[in-house]
C-alpha cells in the first residue's frame, strides 16, 4: 500500500485543517475583499429582517431616540428663549429673571428627560445588537453544522472562521453604533432643519447652502482615502503572511541561512507600509479641518443674513421678523447641522463593511444543506453492505470510482489496499454519506442508504480516522463523545478495552484532565487510543478504520494494533489498511486500482494469484527480509 | 515608554514640531468663540457698536479706519476673520497630522524591522517559546497599536491640556464666578468616569476570553466536521456553541450597559453646567451693577465650559489608551530584549577524516524537566558514510541531529563538524556545509524552481532540474502544466505529502552539501520510490555524508551503519546484519514491522 497520501484524490482536503486565525491578526487576508458588498439592497433587507426579529425592541428604540433628539433639539431653542429675556432698554441691560428661570427650569427638565432616555437608548441598543448578533451567530453555526462535508473540504477553514468571527463582529458594531447614530443623525438633521424653517424658510435655505458641499467633500475625500486604506490593509496582510510563513518554517530558514534575505524582504514591505500609512493618515486628517471650515462658513452665513434680516425686517415677503434670540438659536442649530452629516459619512463606511460581512455570512447560510430525506425506519442494522455500480467524482470529469462494486457481509473484515489516489478514502466518504454518489447505489442491510435517515445510518457506523479529532475538553467528555449518555463505568470500560486507561490514569487528573486545543498535549499514539475508546463506547455495527501511516513508537503501536483487533470483533469492518498484519488478518482484501477493484480475496489467494496485490506486497513489505 | 522615546529619537525634530503645530490649531479653536461673541454681542445685539470691545474696535479700526460701523460691517468682517482663523488653524492641524504621522510611522517601521530582525536572529527554542501566532500579533497588531498611540500622543499631548488651561483662563477672564460652576462640574465628572471605567475595564478581558472560547468551538467544528457528523453530534455541538454564545452575549451586554450609563451622565453634567452658567450670568446682569455681563459673554462662557469638560473626557480616554499601548510596548520589547542563545563563532573549518563527531553529548530541552533527552552520546560519523538512526518516537533521534547545525546546543559534551567544535564555527559557514531535510516538509509560497533555489540562490536551471531528478521529483514537476514555474500556494497545500518531501529533498540537494541530514523525510514515499531515491543519492552524492533518521527498517537497512537510539543513548551501532544478531531492540522493531509475513516470499 502506498504510504503517500491516504486521503484519496480529494482536491483541497483539510481534515487536519490549518489552525485557522489563531490571533487577532490571522484573518487579515479575508478583510481585503470585503470593502464593498455586491448586492447591497438584498443584503440590507435580509439583515434588517434579522434586526426586525426583535420588533418591539426596535420600535421602542426608535421612539426613545425620537424623544432624545427632540429634547436635544429643544435645548438651543430654550437657550435662545432664555437669552431673549435679556433685553437692552434705555436704562441699560436688563433680564426678566422670572421668565429666564422658567426657561432654564424647563431646559433642565428637558435635559433630565433626554439623559434618562439616552440611558434607555444605550441599554436598548445594546440589547438589540446583542440579541441580533446572538441569533445571527447561532443561525450561522447551526447552518455550518448542517453543511455537507464537501463544503468544509472545499473552503478554507480560515475563511469560514473569519466569517464567524470578524464578519459577525462587524455586523455587531454596525448595529450597536452605526444604526443608532444613523437614526439619531437623521432625526437631528430633520429636526434641526424644521427648526430652521420655523425661524424662516429663507434662513433654512441659507443653512442648506453648505450641505451639498459637505456631501461632495465627504464622498470624494472618502473615496480617495479608501484607496489608501485598502492598500494598507493589503500590505498588513502581506506582512502578516511573511511573519507567519517565516516563523512557522523558521528551522528551514535557519538551516538554509536565509535570515538576512527575509529581513530584507520584510524591510521592503514594512517601508511600503510606512509610506502608505502616512498618506492614509494625512488624507484622513484633512477631513476634520474641511468640515470645520464648512461648519463655520455656515455659522457666518447665518450670522450675516440673520443680522441683515434683523436690521431690515420685511425685506423678504411672508417672513416674520427675527429676534436676537432667534439668531442665537439658529446659530446653535447650525452647529447641530454639520455634525450629523459628518456622522452619516463616517457611518457609511462602517455600514458598507458590515454589509459586506453580512453578505459573506448569508453566503454560507444560502449554501445547500446536507441532503437528508431518508424516511425508512431501520432498526438493528446488522451490517451487510453493498456497493452497486458506483460512479463518483469530486471534480466533474475526473472520476474517482468507476463502476465500483463491492459486497460485504455482516461481521466481515475487509481490508482496502491500493496506491494513493486509488479511491480508498472515497469509499468511506460515500458509505457515511459525507459525499453523494454520481450514480449507483449503496445499501446497508439491503436498504438504499439515501432512504435511511442520516442519523440512523451514522449512528450505526463508527469511524476512527488517522487524523484524530479531539476537543478541548476533558478526556472523559472526549471519550463520551461516542455515546453521550454513557455512564462513567462504561466510559472507563471503553478506555480499558482500548488500552488507553494506562496513560490516562498516569495523568495527574486522570479522566478529568483537560486537553489543549485538538489534544495537542497528547502524543499522536495517545490521541489514536482515545479515538478508539470513543468508537468502542459508540458500539457500532459497522466500523471504519483508517490506519495511521505516521510514525508511532513501537510499544504504543502494539497497543493500537491490539485495540483495533479487539474493536473489530463481531463488527463489519472496513479498514483502509497500511500494516501487513492487519491486511493478512482480514477476511477479504480488496485491491483498488484507478477507481476500481483490481482483485480481491484473502492474503494467500492473492499472493498465489500473482497480480496487483503480489506486486504491492513485493514493493512494500517483502523487500525487508531479503 | 523607554522604547517609544528611544525609537522616536531619529524623528525628534518631527516629534517636537508636531505638538507645536498643534498649539496653532488649538489657538485657532480658542479664538473662534471670542470672534463669535463679537459677532453676536456687537454685530447683532449692539448694532455694530464695538467701542466696548478692545478686540472688536481694534480690528474694525484696522479694516475700516476710525468711525462708527454698521452691524453688517461687523458681522461680515468678523465672519471672514473667523473663516481665516479656521483655515489657518486647519493648516496647522494638517501639518501637525503630517509630522505626527511621519514620526510615528517611522518609529513603527523601525520597531517592526528591528523586531523582525531580532526574531530572525533568535534560536529555534526561542521562537518556539514565543509561538508563531504571538509573534505575528506582536509584529502587526502590537506595532500598529504603538504607532497609533504615538501618533495620538504627538497630536493630542497639547490639545486637552491647552483646552483645559486655555478654556479655564478664558472662562475666568469672562467672569470669576463661572469658576464655581467649573469647580463643581469637574470633580463630579471625574468621579463618574473613574467609577464606570474601573468596572468596565476588567470586563474587557472577560469578553476576550469568552470570545476565544466561542472561536475555539467554531474552530473545532470546522476542522472536526467529519467526526461530529460521523457520531451525529451536530445538536450537541450546537448546544455547546449556544452556551458559549450566550455567555458572550451576557458579558457584552454588561459592558454596553456600563457605557450606556456613562454617556447620559456626562451629558447631564455638561448640560447642568450650561444651565448654571446662563443662570448665573442672568442673575449678575440684574443684581450686580457694572458686571459687564452680556448675552454674548454668556454664550462664550457656555462654549468654554463645554470645551473644558470635553477636554477632561479626552484626557481620561488618553490615559485609558496609555495602559493598552504599554501592554503592546511590553510585548514588543519582550522580543527586542531577547538575546539569541546561540552565538556564532568565527572559525571557517577545514577538512578532516571524520565529518561529524559527538563527544559525550547530553542534551535536555531548555526548561524541560525529568531525564535528559540525550545522555552521554559518543559517535563518529565518517566522511562519505551513510549513517542511519532508528529508535522509538521520543527516543531523541531528531534532537541528536538538531545539534549538528546548532539548532540547539548540547547541554554537556561537544559536537564536532570537520574536526571543529560547532560552537566555534561561523554559523553561516557551518550551516552552509549542511542540508537538513525536516520531518515535516516546509515549502514556501512561490514557484517550484524558486522553492528549489532556496538551497542555492544562484543555481542554474540545469542544477535545479538535476536536483529534482535525483530527488525523483522530476516526473511530477513535469506533469504540471507550467513545470518548474508552477506556483505552489499556501506552503504547498496543493502538493501531496510525498511530493512535498521530494521537493524539500531537491532543495537540499541543489546546494551540494557536505553533510545531508534526512530526518524521516521519505516517510510519505512508497518503498519503491524511496529505494530509487536512495540509489540515486548513493550514486550521485559521492563523498557526501548522509545522516538519515527513519522509521522503516526497509529504509535504513542498506546504510553503512545504523545506530539504535534508546532512551537517549546509543544502544547499538552497526550494520543491519550485525544488528540483527546483537540488538534485541532492533530485532523487535524489525519484527513489529514485518511480523512473520516477510519471510513468506
Amino acid at each position: 500500500m502506498n504510504n503517500g497520501q491516504p486521503r484519496g484524490q480529494m482536491p483541497p482536503m483539510r481534515m487536519a485543517g490549518r489552525p485557522g486565525p489563531g490571533g487577532p491578526g490571522g484573518p487579515m487576508g479575508a478583510r481585503l475583499n470585503k470593502e464593498k458588498p455586491k448586492n447591497t439592497k438584498k443584503t440590507l433587507k435580509r439583515l434588517l429582517k434579522y434586526i426586525g426579529g426583535s420588533k418591539l425592541l426596535l420600535i421602542c428604540l426608535v421612539a426613545i431616540m425620537l424623544i432624545v433628539t427632540v429634547s436635544d433639539l429643544a435645548g438651543p431653542f430654550l437657550q435662545g428663549k432664555a437669552i431673549n429675556t435679556i433685553s437692552i432698554t434705555e436704562s441699560g441691560i436688563h433680564v426678566d429673571m422670572a421668565a429666564m428661570t422658567g426657561y432654564l427650569a424647563f431646559m433642565g427638565g428637558m435635559f433630565a428627560v433626554s439623559a434618562l432616555m439616552a440611558f434607555f437608548q444605550g441599554i436598548l441598543a445594546a440589547k438589540l445588537s446583542q440579541r441580533t448578533v446572538y441569533t445571527l451567530r447561532n443561525d450561522l453555526f447551526r447552518k455550518i453544522s448542517k453543511l455537507p462535508i464537501k463544503y468544509t473540504d472545499t473552503h478554507k477553514h480560515g475563511d469560514i472562521m473569519s466569517r464567524m468571527t470578524n464578519d459577525v463582529e462587524n455586523v455587531s458594531n454596525a448595529i450597536s453604533q452605526s444604526i443608532t447614530s444613523l437614526i439619531s443623525s437623521i432625526l437631528t438633521l430633520v429636526g434641526a432643519f424644521s427648526m430652521m424653517i420655523y425661524y424662516g424658510w429663507i434662513m433654512a435655505l441659507i443653512a442648506c447652502v453648505t450641505i451639498p458641499m459637505t456631501i461632495a467633500l465627504t464622498a470624494n475625500l472618502g473615496k480617495f482615502m479608501r484607496k489608501f486604506f485598502i492598500r494598507r490593509q493589503k500590505l498588513l496582510g502581506q506582512i502578516n503572511g511573511q511573519v507567519e510563513e517565516m516563523v512557522t518554517s523558521y528551522k528551514t530558514v535557519v538551516a538554509y541561512g536565509k535570515e538576512t534575505d527575509s529581513v530584507e524582504e520584510f524591510s521592503k514591505m514594512s517601508e511600503e507600509l510606512r509610506k502608505c500609512s502616512i498618506s492614509a493618515r494625512v488624507w484622513g486628517s484633512i477631513m476634520g479641518p474641511c468640515m470645520n471650515f464648512l461648519g463655520n462658513l455656515q455659522y457666518v452665513l447665518i450670522a450675516a443674513f440673520g443680522g441683515f434680516f434683523l436690521l431690515n425686517p420685511g425685506i423678504i415677503p411672508f417672513m416674520k421678523p427675527l429676534l436676537l434670540g432667534d439668531i442665537q438659536a439658529m446659530l446653535q442649530y447650525s452647529k447641530k447641522f454639520t455634525r450629523p452629516i459628518n456622522e452619516i459619512a463616517n457611518q457609511y463606511t462602517t455600514i458598507l463593511t458590515a454589509l459586506a460581512g453580512a453578505e459573506r455570512i448569508f453566503e454560507i447560510m444560502d449554501s445547500a444543506d446536507e441532503v437528508d430525506d431518508g424516511q425508512t425506519v431501520v432498526e438493528d442494522i446488522k451490517g451487510d453492505i453493498e456497493f452497486k455500480d458506483i460512479f463518483f467524482s469530486y471534480e466533474p470529469g475526473e472520476p474517482v470510482l468507476r463502476d465500483f462494486d463491492l459486497s460485504v457481509k455482516a461481521g466481515q473484515k475487509v481490508a482496502i489496499v491500493g496506491a494513493t489516489g486509488s479511491g480508498k478514502t472515497t469509499i468511506v466518504n460515500l458509505l457515511t454519506r459525507f459525499y453523494e454518489l454520481d450514480s449507483g447505489k449503496i445499501t446497508v442491510d439491503g436498504v438504499d442508504i439515501t432512504e435511511i435517515p442520516k442519523e440512523t445510518l451514522r449512528r450505526s457506523i463508527a469511524i476512527v480516522l488517522q487524523d484524530t479529532v479531539l476537543f478541548s475538553d476533558t478526556i472523559r467528555t472526549n471519550i463520551k463523545y461516542g455515546r453521550l449518555e454513557a455512564d462513567d463505568e462504561e466510559m472507563k470500560f471503553a478506555a480499558r478495552f482500548s488500552k488507553a486507561d494506562g496513560f490516562i490514569e498516569r495523568l495527574p487528573e486522570g479522566y478529568d484532565s483537560l486537553l489543549a486545543e485538538s489534544g495537542s498535549n497528547l502524543s499522536q499514539g495517545q490521541r489514536q487510543l482515545l479515538s478508539i475508546s470513543r468508537a468502542v463506547l459508540a458500539d457500532p455495527k459497522i466500523l471504519i478504520l483508517d490506519e495511521a501511516t505516521s510514525s508511532v513508537d513501537t510499544r504504543t503501536e502494539m497497543k493500537i494494533q491490539q485495540a483495533m483487533v479487539a474493536l473489530m470483533e463481531n463488527r463489519t469492518s472496513l479498514i483502509i489498511a497500511h500494516r501487513l498484519s492487519t491486511i493478512r488478518d482480514a477476511d477479504v482484501i480488496v485491491v483498488l486500482k484507478a477507481g476500481n477493484i483490481a482483485e480481491s480475496g484473502n492474503h494467500e489467494e492473492l499472493l498465489a494469484h500473482g497480480g496487483e496485490y503480489y506486486k504491492l506486497y513485493q514493493n512494500q513489505f517483502a523487500g525487508i527480509s531479503t | 515608554m523607554k522604547y517609544i522615546f528611544k525609537y522616536l529619537k531619529p524623528f525628534a525634530f518631527l516629534a517636537i514640531i508636531s505638538p507645536l503645530l498643534m498649539i496653532g490649531e488649538v489657538f485657532a479653536d480658542l479664538c473662534l468663540p471670542r470672534l463669535m461673541t463679537i459677532i453676536v454681542d456687537y454685530g447683532i445685539y449692539n448694532g455694530g457698536d464695538v467701542s466696548e470691545s478692545v478686540l472688536g474696535s481694534t480690528v474694525m479700526r484696522i479694516v475700516f479706519g476710525e468711525g462708527s460701523y454698521s452691524s453688517m460691517q461687523v458681522i461680515i468682517t468678523f465672519g471672514i476673520l473667523m473663516l481665516l482663523v479656521v483655515v489657518v488653524g486647519g493648516c496647522f492641524g494638517v501639518l501637525c497630522a503630517y509630522t505626527a504621522a511621519k514620526a510615528s510611522q517611522g518609529l513603527g517601521n523601525a520597531l517592526r524591522c528591528d523586531a523582525y530582525k531580532k526574531v530572525m536572529s533568535l534560536s529555534i527554542e526561542q521562537t518556539d517559546k514565543f509561538t508563531t501566532g504571538s509573534l505575528v500579533t506582536r509584529m502587526t497588531n502590537d506595532v500598529t497599536m504603538i504607532i497609533d498611540f504615538t501618533e495620538m500622543l504627538l497630536r493630542m499631548i497639547v490639545r486637552p491640556p491647552m483646552f483645559l488651561i486655555g478654556g479655564t483662563i478664558m472662562l475666568l477672564a469672562l467672569d470669576i464666578s463661572f469658576g464655581f460652576v467649573m469647580a463643581c462640574a469637574l470633580p463630579i465628572m471625574l468621579i463618574m468616569i473613574i467609577l464606570v471605567l474601573s468596572r468596565a475595564v476588567p470586563l474587557y478581558g472577560v469578553v476576550q476570553k469568552k470570545l476565544d472560547k466561542l472561536n475555539s468551538v467554531v474552530q473545532e467544528n470546522v476542522t472536526g466536521a467529519r467526526v461530529i457528523k460521523a457520531y451525529v453530534r451536530e445538536d450537541y455541538e450546537c448546544d455547546r456553541f449556544e452556551k458559549a454564545n450566550s455567555e458572550l452575549r451576557v458579558i457584552n451586554e454588561k459592558v454596553l450597559m456600563l457605557m450606556a450609563i456613562m454617556h447620559p451622565v456626562l451629558t447631564v453634567v455638561m448640560n447642568a453646567a450650561t444651565i448654571a452658567v446662563i443662570y448665573m450670568g442672568g442673575w449678575q446682569i440684574n443684581n450686580v451693577a457694572g458686571s459687564g455681563m452680556s448675552a454674548g459673554t454668556i454664550m462664550a462662557a457656555v462654549t468654554y465650559i463645554t470645551q473644558v469638560l470635553m477636554s477632561v473626557m479626552m484626557l481620561t480616554m488618553m490615559f485609558q489608551s496609555v495602559s493598552r499601548a504599554m501592554a503592546s510596548v511590553k510585548r514588543v520589547a519582550e522580543v527586542l530584549d531577547t538575546d539569541p542563545v546561540i552565538v556564532s563563532g568565527d572559525k571557517i573549518g577545514d577538512d578532516s577524516e571524520v565529518a561529524v563527531s559527538f563527544r559525550g553529548v547530553s542534551f535536555r530541552y531548555p526548561e524541560a524537566m525529568g531525564s535528559p533527552v540525550l545522555s552521554d552520546i559518543t559517535v563518529d560519523i565518517k566522511r562519505g558514510e551513510t549513517f542511519a538512526i532508528v529508535g522509538a518516537t521520543g527516543s531523541g533521534k531528531t534532537s541528536l541531529v538538531n545539534l549538528i547545525p546548532r539548532f540547539y546546543d548540547a547541554t554537556e559534551g561537544q559536537v564536532f563538524v570537520d574536526g571543529i567544535n560547532v560552537k566555534e564555527y561561523d554559523l553561516h559557514t557551518l550551516r552552509k556545509k549542511i542540508s537538513y531535510v525536516m520531518q515535516k516538509s516546509e515549502l514556501f509560497s512561490g514557484t517550484i524552481s524558486e522553492n528549489i533555489r532556496w538551497g542555492k540562490d544562484d543555481a542554474t536551471a540545469e542544477e535545479v532540474a538535476e536536483a529534482a531528478r535525483i530527488a525523483r521529483a522530476e516526473d511530477f514537476v513535469n506533469s504540471f502544466n507550467e513545470g518548474y514555474d508552477s506556483y505552489i500556494a499556501e506552503k504547498g497545500a496543493s502538493l501531496s505529502g510525498g511530493q512535498k518531501q521530494r521537493m524539500s529533498i531537491a532543495r537540499a540537494l541543489v546546494r551540494r552539501p557536505e553533510i545531508l541530514i534526512l530526518d524521516d523525510s521519505t516517510s510519505a514515499l512508497d518503498l519503491a520510490t524511496e529505494a530509487k531515491l536512495r540509489d540515486g543519492l548513493k550514486r550521485e552524492l559521492g563523498d557526501t555524508t548522509v545522516i538519515m533518521i527513519a522509521q522503516r527498517i526497509a529504509s535504513v537497512k542498506d546504510a553503512d551503519r545504523i545506530a539504535v537510539i534508546e532512551n537517549g543513548t546509543v544502544s547499538a551501532c552497526a550494520s543491519h546484519e550485525e544488528l540483527m544478531r546483537i540488538s534485541p531492540t532492533y530485532v523487535d522493531i524489525y519484527n513489529s514491522q514485518m511480523k512473520s509475513g516477510g519471510e513468506a516470499v
